[in-house]
């Protein structure tokens, strides 16, 4: 088995399949790539249905013997079908469903509110500084409309007080969750799992943006420090290439369209 | 076995079918608890006292509660012994994965938003509007309280209907090209991803029957009928108590109503 992984700077996505990676001891080959500015479709990446319509948008991608993989969360349970016992997921079904109804969670609630946030804040100002033509030929070459309409709101700043709102709600919520969750145990599982790393690669970056939803949670704190100081989030933190790698967001998965 | 498992579902559609389904294909008995979904029945106390949460369906097995359908989809299969409905191979299992999360996350939300509009919506509003309007206030969710409002009051702009209406033409063209491609959604065999879809494609042909037909969608007909072929759907729809389960004679030849 040949895997290539297409990463951006870790953080979001990207870390979270990073750091599954190092877990589960597998290996692949790591390539780079500036998500921010399209390049997951810049014609390197083989790219097929799955792939371009991505509910998670733009994060990693991992070809394997040449199949791409995309969404975080389903590359880390790959990961720990490939390698059983890399601890990703836990062995009993029950505790299994509650990680992936967990999951379920970050993805559709948190994430969501977290790339509006970020994008916002971090890919706005460098997408406004292309030309309209260098623009244009990146989103062209985007396949899922949604998606290229997500890019334009990006490059506009478009955020309406409302979305703003909701999202900065969720990431409150996240925080309080998490902090609840960690009474009487030091993961979200119980044990170290694919969870703990998706959490913390969606909500880790809000503490820049959003400080007050991490104001007088010890458990939270403590939780964050835990994770940071993995070896494979460690590992994972070592591949970025910028000053602030926690600030390489690309449009990412919409809120969800009931609301 | 029976006797400590639980299912709290509502028809043999969407959400509620895909554990429903689940379960008979294994082949495992459970307890059937139907909840009346246009009676409110979901949010009253009775139910809350078992899933507070007030989302259908839920399952309760050795006195654990689950609820997220597709996290106790892969629940049931894990659990419980039966003809297996993942498959072995790494890949296909992440691409099973992919499938249900983009009939629930991306698909299944716009298949829903013209189900209630046209359908569900009129309906509902039969009812008396104080108890309408106290069943609203009853939701434990506020996002659910807001995305239940719109549904009852058909509140969806003509921008959010049309957005959904092109999801759902996409998804068909999707959809078709990838069973030209397998026999099956996800993989060569049947699997939980098929289950999944066929809880809300089922309805396509009727819903859509100018772009989903033998003449148009071959493949989609030809994966249609043959899970419909299946002993286990005749067991599961017939759980169903209202005309919608009805639908499903299409798959006989049958005139069905659209609502």
């Amino acid at each position: 088995m040949v895997m290539t992984l297409y990463h951006g700077e870790p953080t979001g996505p990207s870390l979270t399949v990073l750091a599954a990676l190092f877990e589960s001891g597998l290996e692949a080959d790591l390539r780079a790539i500036d998500l921010a500015m399209g390049e997951r479709h810049a014609g390197v990446i083989p790219l097929n249905v799955e792939t371009n319509y991505s509910v998670e948008g733009e994060g990693p991608v991992l070809v394997v013997d040449g199949e791409p993989l995309c969404d975080s969360v389903f590359i880390g349970c790959f990961f720990d079908d490939v390698a059983p016992g890399s601890g990703l997921r836990p062995a009993d079904p029950y505790l299994r469903w509650e990680m992936m109804a967990w999951c379920r969670w970050v993805i559709e609630r948190l994430a969501p509110g977290v790339a509006a946030l970020a994008n916002r804040a971090w890919t706005t100002p460098r997408l406004a500084a292309l030309d309209d033509t260098a623009f244009a030929a990146l989103t062209g070459r985007i396949v899922a409309q949604d998606l290229r309409a997500r890019w334009q709101d990006t490059r506009e700043g478009t955020l309406s007080d409302e979305h703003r709102a909701a999202s900065e709600a969720r990431v409150h919520e996240a925080a309080q969750k998490i902090e609840d969750r960690l009474a009487e145990r030091d993961w979200i599982m119980g044990d170290f799992s694919l969870a703990d790393l998706e959490s913390y690669a969606w909500l880790a970056p809000m503490r820049e943006l959003l400080p007050t939803a991490f104001e007088g949670k010890p458990r939270l704190a403590a939780w964050l420090k835990r994770v940071a100081a993995r070896p494979s989030v460690r590992r994972a933190l070592m591949q970025a290439r910028t000053a602030h790698p926690v600030h390489g967001f690309a449009p990412g998965p919409e809120i969800n369209r009931w609301g | 076995m029976s006797g400590d498992l639980t299912l709290y579902h509502w028809e043999p559609n969407a959400n509620s079918g895909k554990p429903m389904l689940t379960l008979v294909e294994k082949g495992v008995a459970f307890n059937s608890h139907y909840i009346d979904l246009l009676a409110f029945d979901q949010h009253k106390p009775d139910y809350l006292a078992i899933n507070p949460m007030g989302t259908i369906p839920a399952m309760v097995h050795g006195g654990r509660l689950m609820n997220e359908s597709t996290a106790i989809m892969e629940y049931v299969e894990e659990a419980f012994p039966g003809p297996a409905l993942m498959p072995t191979d790494a890949r296909d299992r992440w691409r099973v994965r992919w499938w249900m999360k983009y009939f629930d996350q991306w698909l299944g939300p716009s298949l829903s938003m013209l189900g209630w509009n046209v359908g569900i919506g009129p309906k509902v509003r039969e009812r008396d509007p104080e108890e309408l309007k106290a069943a609203i206030d009853r939701i434990p969710l506020p996002e659910r309280r807001v995305a239940w409002r719109k549904a009852i009051y058909g509140l969806f702009s003509q921008e959010e209907l049309a957005e959904s209406t092109r999801r759902i033409l996409i998804g068909i063209d999707l959809v078709e090209k990838t069973l030209a491609q397998r026999p099956w959604l996800a993989c060569d065999s049947y699997s939980l991803a098929d289950i999944n879809a066929f809880n809300s494609a089922y309805f396509l042909p009727i819903s859509q029957g100018q772009h989903c037909n033998d003449e148009k969608t071959p493949h989609i007909m030809r994966w249609l009928r043959a899970i419909y072929a299946r002993p286990a759907v005749k067991t599961t729809w017939a759980m169903g108590r209202t005309a919608m389960a009805e639908r499903i004679k299409i798959f006989e030849g049958e005139e069905v109503k659209t609502w």
